[in-house]
């Protein structure tokens, strides 16, 4: 059993925990595909954004199912603020506020990753060096 | 940078007749505006060599711009941005245009939660219009809407999946709301100083003489 979980404008299909109640339990080994988060000795990293896990907490949010290890990611959503909608089997993650706070305080333009119309990978930071013109507009 | 949910396909034309020179992405998730805030096109940032956003804009036309709206026109834009971003190419941070660390400040402000909680639910929407489900992408893109009523990508990116005739009706009702009935502009101004055009959305036939005519009479 899968599940799909929209992050980071992005699609991923990760695995299903049989027993998950209603929750967003995430295989630590999906974990960063899917959300972008990883686990580490100092708590769940986004990038340079550490989070420690509350101590009373860890137990209840990192368990042993289906043979696999895995992190209950919407109560960690839920502690750091970050929405989330679900409708089925289908998850979606809105932006971290901790994300968009360090960003509007540095004014450093936020990064991203899109394929261009000629197949090429476009990074904003590998601009770096360059003056920038970013410019948005649709069909519609 | 082309937003557009029906992707590719949805905006190669236009691409095409511009012939740019310039790199160009698609978009269908809106990931970019959401990253910076954006909540109408044409929208634009400039950043420096650096990485750091020096000024952020909505209605931002290379040009003036006269729109067909479905049974209407509207004038939309003026040079006033192209100019300033050459200006800005030219000088940098000698720029006049540039803004200063206060006006970033109060331009780039903290979202509160439900415009947090509209992201997701419009991304929610998306998925399923992809998907083929269009039941539960109407649904998502009504909670977007009521969640977020002010973000005019969410809206008309919504209505635009009913039917884009359906889109362009519900983007005049709803600026003919807001212009008789509230101090809510389409765009919010970008503060150029020789910004001269008239920004509301307004719909050339709604002033036409023979129009005013006919209303004037109504009215008797």
């Amino acid at each position: 059993m899968t599940l799909i979980i929209l992050a980071n404008g992005k699609t991923n299909e990760v695995s299903q925990r049989t027993d998950a109640n209603g929750a967003l339990w995430v295989r630590l080994d999906e974990l960063r595909g899917a959300t972008g988060w990883q686990m580490k000795p100092e708590g769940a990293c986004l990038g340079e954004l550490c989070v420690p896990l509350p101590p009373d907490r860890r137990e209840d949010w990192i368990a042993d199912a289906d043979d696999w290890v895995w992190f209950c990611y919407s109560d960690f959503a839920d502690m750091i603020g970050q929405k989330h909608v679900r409708d089925g089997d289908v998850w979606s993650l809105g932006s971290v506020p901790e994300v968009r706070r360090a960003g509007l305080e540095s004014a450093i333009a936020p990064d991203f990753e899109v394929t261009e119309r000629n197949g090429d990978t476009l990074r904003l930071s590998d601009l770096r060096g360059h003056k920038v013109v970013l410019f948005t507009w649709s069909s519609w | 940078m082309a937003q557009d949910s029906g992707g590719p396909k949805a905006v190669d034309k236009w691409f095409d007749r511009a012939s740019p020179t310039y790199r160009c992405v698609v978009d269908p998730t809106h990931q970019i505006s959401s990253l910076f805030g954006w909540v109408n096109v044409p929208s634009a940032a400039w950043i420096d060599e650096d990485g750091r956003i020096v000024r952020s804009n909505e209605g931002v036309y290379p040009a003036e711009t006269t729109y067909r709206f479905g049974i209407g026109k509207v004038r939309l834009g003026d040079g006033a941005f192209a100019r300033a971003t050459r200006d800005w190419i030219e000088r940098g941070a000698d720029s006049e245009y540039v803004w200063s660390s206060r006006e970033l400040a109060e331009r780039l402000r903290p979202v509160d939660d439900d415009t947090l909680l509209a992201e997701a639910t419009f991304k929610l929407a998306l998925h399923f219009e992809a998907t083929g489900d269009s039941e539960r992408a109407r649904r998502h893109f009504a909670a977007a809407e009521h969640l977020a009523p002010d973000n005019w990508n969410y809206l008309r990116q919504g209505w635009t999946h009913t039917g884009t005739a359906y889109a362009h009706l519900k983007v005049l009702r709803r600026t003919n709301h807001l212009r008789k009935n509230t101090d809510k502009s389409y765009y919010d101004p970008t503060g150029l100083p020789d910004e001269n055009y008239h920004r509301f959305v307004e719909p050339e036939w709604l002033w036409t003489p023979a129009v005013w005519r006919v209303k004037q009479l109504l009215r008797r």
